[in-house]
């Protein structure tokens, strides 16, 4: 570790921390400290806890999470959750309520849907991934990684994935034994209290001592610091007592009005399943900030959680107009104009981003069955190529299999096809949507039997989806066994009560039923 | 709650046409219009409703009496009754009607609700061959097992069916065959029909307060007619189906008219002097509800469709109904000069028709199984539902009510003046179109290149996919199986589900072992290689096992499951599981 002599080290350290140097100012202010430890009272105090607390900052700051974002509901809030009582929530104020479509979106016809039930977004999020599983059996099956819809334990999940380091052992021991230490000593010198306090919730993980670390220094503050109400409020909101974080919000917002409040204030009533309360708290926000880019885009995304891609749109266009730089609103957009048929649009915004230097295999993806769609014929597999190129994961090599898939349906090589989508489920066994356009291609061959154990897997794999009942009604009442294609069509009705293909079969069937 | 009990007294005003007399939601009253009659039981000018009530249709089943909104009577019936109705048998005075229930192959009379006669069906000719067969076992000449064949030889090709008691014997499992003979072979043997209809007949006067006769219809496809007073048989007539449902009308001296509904889909009209049916109505459904209205006949069929008919089987005119019909009912008011067809619908309505035209829609707050209209109490125009979770409604038509006649042919569906909303074409698009055009040969040569390469390239990874069985189904055509894995829990101990099927059209699969591929520091598996029990084509196997998962780091990995054929190292399928995070030990 060469350290400069010429400079003091505290200002060196200082200036790593800025520099986003983290480590490196960590291990600078962890040599000031075993100079002069900061406990004996000696010439050095000031600096040692300078040191201390810079040291606390550094460490926090590399496995810095904004709070904001981070939300992942545990299967223990989603099934066991006492306060539901509304089963059947009005239509519009519900963000738990799947299906309830505002008008002028695409239907799942057109738009596919995610696991959750919602139509797919332009951008993955966490709140985008937590659907509301029906029955336990729903909620504990796999796959629960990052990708899917399905829920972990608040316990784990991704607070302790991206917010902690707590998991790893440090060869030495931990910087801050929190079993020892003495908080109101510390709450009593607030400089400190604070660098502590994210420490603690942040890099530790350990919500239960940050909130005794909040509740002393607030009270020593004597309940002026809208700060410590804050943290207050979002150690409450950890734990799950959503409504003394609204209190703590509410009394830090009168005393303070601040963006990130009204968002902490917005993501409590999101969890209470309550957007539209949500949604004023955002508007009241916007009085105060007007044009704050942040607010408009909560109010875009609960918006689009509602189904309501018309205003979620509006929404990301004021985005764009303050900040036109902001991916997840020209992501959003730009999948909104492909599912409403201007794919040449969705072109565009997807270009956009390209130039804006996003470079993923998603991205081309996209790419690539914009241009499929818009015609622009030469760029289309090239797009795809890169993709698969690109790919990091199985997943996402599934998933540009599966459209190259698509394409290759779309110019007739069934072949090709074929291939493809079993090349998707090599690389994802779990693709659903892969397994139900396999069995229509087997049907294509004749073999029904294959046909129909696809079909029936593909509606184990998503039972979001109504193609793989529909196909088995199809299926089914083509061979002639009428009941099975009856009970499969009422499915495929539940989950896409418009679809009037369905409705079709069903008529057919109740009137053979009817007639002698 | 509140939204709820708004929604009601928004449509109760909207048809204001009724007052709402009554609603016990729990009255505890399961019954079909068929078993539901209104009757001045005591002469005293008051109408009583009277139920027979199926009760759960084992047991609990009743006669039930009320008057007003309270019950008055209850008596216990023997079995379910398949209908009711009430007549005057005689002219003594003080009138008082007779109340006649229709179970099985009794009629059961009650006057003054008491028990007063019953009337059994007479018994039908016994196949000579099956009495022989049966006095054979009686005198243990065959045994059970052969009395079965020849039983089932008889069922097969006499023309007299059997009786019930070989049909019983015939359904029971070979080893209670043997008590079963020994316990009925001494009865002697008959042949009973049950009585699925009935209905009543005028004798000679049409006048209010006329003897009438009973009509009843049996499973047989027999019509009789009774006499009031002896309970002979006044006439037979005969069917070519059962009768489900039944109306008549005129006078059995003079001239009557048998509209009867049958299990086969036809309706038949019989008339006097004619012991078969005179006309036929052949309909392309089964009738639900069958109602006289003046000289015309209105059917609903189970094809959600109402049909108008003539007297002599001529078709009028079809109406189609939201929701299938569950029960049909005349509403008569000769005060008035006003009749019209109640039908009870599945969707919680009672639409009134007059015609083909819909006048007016009764919204019920659950599905309506019996409808009855007349005069209960004192009061004319009384409309009397019983619903499917139990419950009795009572309405009163208002005097004031006034039905118009709208004609509800329809014009122009409202679908054709809807706008599509087409999304317009983008001056980009157009712009992208001109492109197209110009680069047409360079786009067509760049795509078809692309096109081989990535042939080529799904083809190699395709091939790799196959070499190495990647694929969660397999590709060879000997052993077309399917796997899907499943991982259940929260960890460390997780259960894995694999469903495999086998897709063959015919050809079981056996000799088939599983196992897995997986990193020994992370899980441990009670039995990592196990066989897998012969597949039969078509049927999912779930086969469980169990995998501990050993880190406390909240890391994850992938188990690989190969499924493989005996003596062959390289596996038929592969499927990859992405194991969850462990949570088990993350709470700590």
């Amino acid at each position: 570790m060469e350290v400069s002599v010429s400079m003091d080290p505290l200002f060196l350290a200082w200036s790593c921390c800025r520099r986003r140097q983290l480590q490196r100012s960590a291990d600078i202010c962890s040599k000031i400290l075993s100079e002069s430890p900061f406990d004996q009272e000696s010439g050095g105090a000031q600096v040692s806890e300078a040191a201390w607390s810079l040291k606390t900052r550094a460490l926090t700051e590399m496995v810095f999470v904004d709070e904001v974002e981070v939300d992942q509901e545990g299967i223990a809030e989603m099934m066991l959750d006492e306060s539901s009582i509304a089963q059947v929530a009005r239509p519009g104020t519900s963000l738990r309520l799947l299906g309830t479509s505002q008008g002028g979106a695409p239907t799942p016809a057109v738009r596919p849907m995610t696991q959750s039930g919602r139509p797919v977004t332009g951008f993955v999020r966490p709140s985008t991934l937590t659907g509301r599983p029906e029955t336990m059996e729903q909620a504990i099956r796999t796959p629960r990684t990052a990708s899917s819809a399905r829920p972990g334990t608040s316990a784990s999940g991704r607070l302790v994935r991206l917010g902690t380091a707590s998991m790893l052992t440090h060869p030495d021991g931990p910087f801050i034994n929190l079993s020892r230490i003495n908080l109101a000593k510390y709450a009593k010198r607030p400089n400190m209290a604070k660098t502590l306090f994210e420490y603690i919730f942040l890099h530790e993980n350990d919500v239960k001592n940050a909130l005794e670390l909040a509740a002393v220094a607030t009270e020593h503050a004597q309940f002026r610091d809208w700060w410590w109400k804050v943290q207050l409020g979002k150690c409450y909101y950890r734990l799950g007592l959503l409504r003394e974080a609204e209190k703590q919000f509410r009394s830090a917002l009168a005393q303070q009005e601040f963006v990130d409040s009204y968002l902490y204030l917005a993501k409590v009533y999101q969890r209470l399943d309550q957007p539209i309360t949500a949604l004023n708290v955002f508007k009241q926000g916007l009085d105060h900030f007007p044009t704050e880019v942040t607010l408009l885009t909560g109010i875009a995304r609960i918006h689009e959680e509602m189904n309501n891609v018309i205003s979620a749109t509006e929404y990301y266009r004021e985005v764009l107009k303050q900040d036109n730089t902001h991916v997840e609103a020209i992501a959003c957009i730009g999948s909104n104009h492909f599912y409403t048929d201007q794919p040449e649009i969705a072109l565009r915004f997807y270009r956009r981003l390209l130039q804006m230097g996003v470079f993923n295999c998603q991205l081309y993806n996209n790419l690539g069955l914009c241009c499929f769609y818009a015609q622009q014929y030469d760029m289309t597999l090239s797009s795809f190529e890169r993709a698969l190129a690109l790919a990091s994961s199985d997943e996402e090599q599934a998933d540009v299999w599966y459209n190259l898939g698509h394409v290759a349906v779309g110019i007739g090589d069934l072949t090709l096809a074929y291939q493809c989508f079993k090349l998707a489920l090599a690389f994802n066994n779990n693709h659903g949507e892969a397994y139900n356009n396999l069995a229509v291609l087997e049907l294509r061959k004749g073999r029904i039997e294959q046909a129909k154990a696809f079909l029936q897997t593909a509606a184990a794999l998503s039972p979001h989806m109504y193609e793989p009942h529909f196909n088995f009604a199809t299926l089914s009442e083509k061979v002639g066994d009428l009941q099975s294609s009856f009970t499969a069509a009422q499915r495929s009705e539940d989950a896409f009560p418009e679809h009037v293909d369905t409705q079709q079969i069903l008529k057919n069937l109740r009137l053979h039923f009817a007639t002698l | 709650m509140s939204s709820v009990s708004q929604e009601l007294k928004d449509t109760s005003v909207a048809s204001s046409k009724w007052l709402d007399a009554h609603y016990d939601p729990v009255a505890n009253l399961y019954t079909f219009s068929s078993c539901i009659a209104l009757s001045d039981l005591h002469g005293d000018g008051e109408n009583k409703l009277v139920v027979g009530d199926l009760g759960t249709g084992v047991c609990h089943m009743k006669l039930k009496v009320y008057r007003g909104t309270g019950l008055l009577s209850e008596s216990t019936l023997l079995d379910l009754p398949t209908g009711l109705v009430s007549f005057l048998m005689d002219l003594h005075e003080p009138r008082t009607p007779a109340i006649a229930v229709a179970s099985g192959p009794f009629i059961y009379v009650y006057k003054n609700l008491r028990p007063y006669f019953k009337f059994t069906l007479p018994s039908l000719e016994v196949n000579p061959l099956e009495l022989d067969v049966w006095s054979q076992a009686r005198e243990d000449m065959i045994d059970p097992m052969t009395l079965k064949e020849m039983l089932e030889g008889l069922r097969d090709k006499a023309e007299i069916p059997l009786s019930v008691r070989s049909l019983r014997f015939l359904m029971l499992e070979p080893q209670e065959m043997e008590s079963f003979v020994h316990l009925y072979k001494e009865q002697p043997i008959r042949r009973q029909t049950v009585i699925t209809c009935i209905g009543t007949l005028k004798k000679n006067m049409a006048d209010d307060d006329a003897v009438s006769c009973l009509v009843i219809g049996t499973e047989n496809g027999d019509v009789y007619i009774l006499d009031p007073e002896a309970f002979t048989i006044l006439y037979k007539m005969s069917l070519p189906s059962t009768a489900t449902l039944m109306d008549v009308t005129g006078q059995f001296d003079v001239e009557f008219r048998i509209t009867v509904a049958c299990r086969n889909g036809n309706i038949y009209i019989l008339r006097r002097d004619s012991p078969k049916p005179k006309y036929c109505i052949e309909l392309s459904s089964h009738p639900v509800g069958l109602v006289r209205m003046g000289k015309n006949v209105v059917v609903g069929c189970t094809d959600e469709t109402l049909h108008g008919y003539t007297q002599k089987g001529k078709k009028l005119w079809t109406a189609y109904l939201p929701a299938p019909v569950t029960t049909m009912a005349l509403m008569d008011l000769p005060t008035r000069g006003f009749q019209a067809v109640l039908v009870g619908l599945a969707n919680c309505e009672v639409h009134m028709y007059r015609d083909k035209n819909l006048i007016s829609t009764i919204k019920t707050p659950d599905v309506v199984t019996s409808i009855c209209f007349g005069r209960y109490g004192r009061e004319d125009g009384t409309l009397i539902m019983t619903t499917k979770g139990g419950g009795l409604i009572v309405k009163i038509l208002k005097r004031t009510a006034v039905f118009d006649d709208r004609d509800s042919a329809p014009g122009p569906p409202i679908a054709q003046s809807i706008r599509l909303n087409v999304p317009k074409k983008t001056k980009l698009y157009v712009d992208q179109t001109l492109r197209e055009r110009e680069n047409a040969v360079a786009m067509h040569r760049a795509f078809q290149m692309d096109l081989s390469r990535l042939r080529l390239a799904a083809a190699r990874a395709y091939v790799k996919a196959l070499e190495s069985s990647l694929a969660p189904m397999s590709a060879s055509l000997t052993e077309p199986l399917k796997m899907n894995a499943v991982v259940q829990g929260l960890g460390p101990s997780f259960k894995l589900t694999l469903n495999i099927q086998n897709t063959a059209a015919s050809r079981p699969v056996m000799n088939l072992a599983i196992s897995f591929l997986y990193d020994e520091s992370l899980y441990s598996m009670r039995t990592a290689f196990f066989k897998i029990p012969l597949l039969v084509p078509g049927l999912n196997y779930p086969i469980d096992t169990f995998v501990e998962c050993l880190s406390d780091k909240g890391i994850s990995d992938i188990i690989k499951v190969f499924v493989l054929r005996e003596g062959k190292s390289a596996p038929l399928l592969t499927a990859h599981i992405n194991m969850p995070v462990s949570e088990g030990l993350a709470l700590n």
